[in-house]
């Protein structure tokens, strides 16, 4: 028996981070084998990444290479293994995540998708929309800076956090806009209150994953 | 000013890669060029961390594999294209074709591997170094006192003993090395041979390079 793969994607500041916690946390309760990992973890490359971007060594295709590298780690040591033995693997971000930013920073989308196809298709992407000035607010309203990660300092070396933030974000967005349709994303309008949010996603994993046998 | 050149040397370990390379450069340095090495898992951004974790990745191919792409994208992107803007010869101890017979070893889908290496800058010419299995086998042996079983062959042949383990991964590393150099037009030249003699061969591919 195989599992499930359930993906999260979203801007920075979108929550959907913390829906992908709570849908593990759930899980958890009702006794599903379950397992999240989230995007740029990998034990041995993390605090490469990290530094690399520290000091501004990436290029736009040392970074999407990087970023695969990280992902593959997880994929082969995590994710499909888990997969495999019928855990539902919950991804806070998966491949569309490389493929926004990637081609944000100017690389083929068609690449980075070939890049990528190693990857099987999750069984839902749940796509938690907010537009980038709506994420600005909530990091303001909880007085959190802005990382340089978050405002692109790479794409928009000139600008102050803020305008990157809103900038690298927006366009992020609209390569997930692009992809919605195509990769058949489940969008939720993510400006609603977090807890209906939850409840739908509830609703629409329950039935992914107790759906009647045919 | 006119742009430099790339020369690339591809093999197995063991297959007398550095050694004929280290021959190319001094001959070049003689000659007035400015040379510039680059090699596999050499990167400023991931050569050290590869070489400490590759051990515990032997079989995360894809992983692996990509690590050492990001390693050559890391030194394409700073020391090939630099080299090449200032007019140097850039020598690479190992570049895309070693790498894509390393995959093709490993099973990795041909399609996916040469879509990933379509970044890298196509060499000006490509060198194919191999030599019979037992040559190879002595001077990894030479060089490293034993067969390493992590970083050569394990992950392809568990069941078998070291060396025939061993001589599996060279036989089908070298079979998918012949069949790139026919496709994208490498020079293969032979090793196990009299080194000065494989050393005048080699020379004569770079000169025809460099006119």
């Amino acid at each position: 028996m195989v599992g499930h793969i359930i993906a999260f994607e979203g801007i920075d500041g979108s929550g959907k981070s913390s829906q992908a916690k709570l849908l593990r946390d759930w899980l958890e309760v009702k006794g599903v084998p379950v397992y999240l990992t989230e995007w740029n973890s990998s034990e041995w490359l993390h605090e490469t990444i990290k530094e690399a971007k520290k000091k501004n060594l990436l290029t736009p295709l040392t970074y999407s290479l990087i970023h695969a590298t990280d992902f593959a780690d997880r994929y082969e040591k995590y994710i499909l293994p888990m997969y495999e033995a019928g855990y539902v693997v919950i991804s806070d971000r998966y491949i569309y995540t490389a493929y926004a930013r990637d081609s944000v920073r100017g690389l083929s989308i068609d690449w980075v998708a070939r890049l990528y196809s190693f990857a099987i298709k999750p069984d839902i992407v749940f796509f938690i929309r907010v537009t980038a000035e709506e994420a600005l607010r909530r990091l303001k309203e909880n007085r959190r800076k802005i990382k340089p990660n978050e405002a692109g300092a790479d794409v928009f070396p000139d600008l102050k956090p803020e305008e990157g933030f809103l900038k690298y974000q927006g366009a992020v967005l609209s390569v997930y806009d692009k992809l919605a349709p195509t990769e058949n994303f489940y969008v939720i309008d993510g400006q609603r209150d977090p807890k209906s949010i939850q409840i739908e996603i509830r609703e629409k994993v329950s039935e992914i994953l107790w759906k009647k046998e045919s | 000013m006119e742009k430099g050149i790339l020369i690339a040397v591809e093999g197995v370990e063991g297959s007398g890669r550095s050694s004929h390379l280290q021959g190319i450069k001094k001959y070049l340095e003689e000659e007035g060029y400015g040379v510039t090495t680059i090699g596999l898992q050499s990167s400023q951004l991931l050569g050290t961390t590869l070489g400490t974790v590759k051990r515990e990745l032997v079989f995360q191919r894809i992983t692996l594999f990509l690590a050492y792409a990001t390693d050559l994208a890391d030194q394409i992107e700073y020391t090939v294209k630099e080299a090449l803007n200032s007019g140097f010869v850039v020598l690479a101890d190992g570049y895309v074709y070693t790498l894509m017979a390393w995959g093709l070893t490993r099973g990795l889908d041909r399609n996916w591997i040469n879509d990933v290496l379509s970044f890298a800058i196509k060499p000006d010419l490509a060198i194919s170094l191999v030599a019979s299995v037992s040559t190879i086998s002595r001077r990894v042996i030479m060089k490293k006192g034993k067969i390493d079983p992590l970083a050569s062959s394990i992950d392809l042949c568990i069941n078998k003993d070291l060396y025939a383990s061993f001589r599996i991964h060279v036989k089908t590393f070298q079979k998918y090395l012949l069949e790139i150099s026919k496709t994208y037009g490498l020079k293969v030249v032979k090793t196990d041979r009299d080194y000065e003699e494989v050393h005048e061969e080699i020379i004569k591919y770079v000169r025809e390079a460099l006119k």
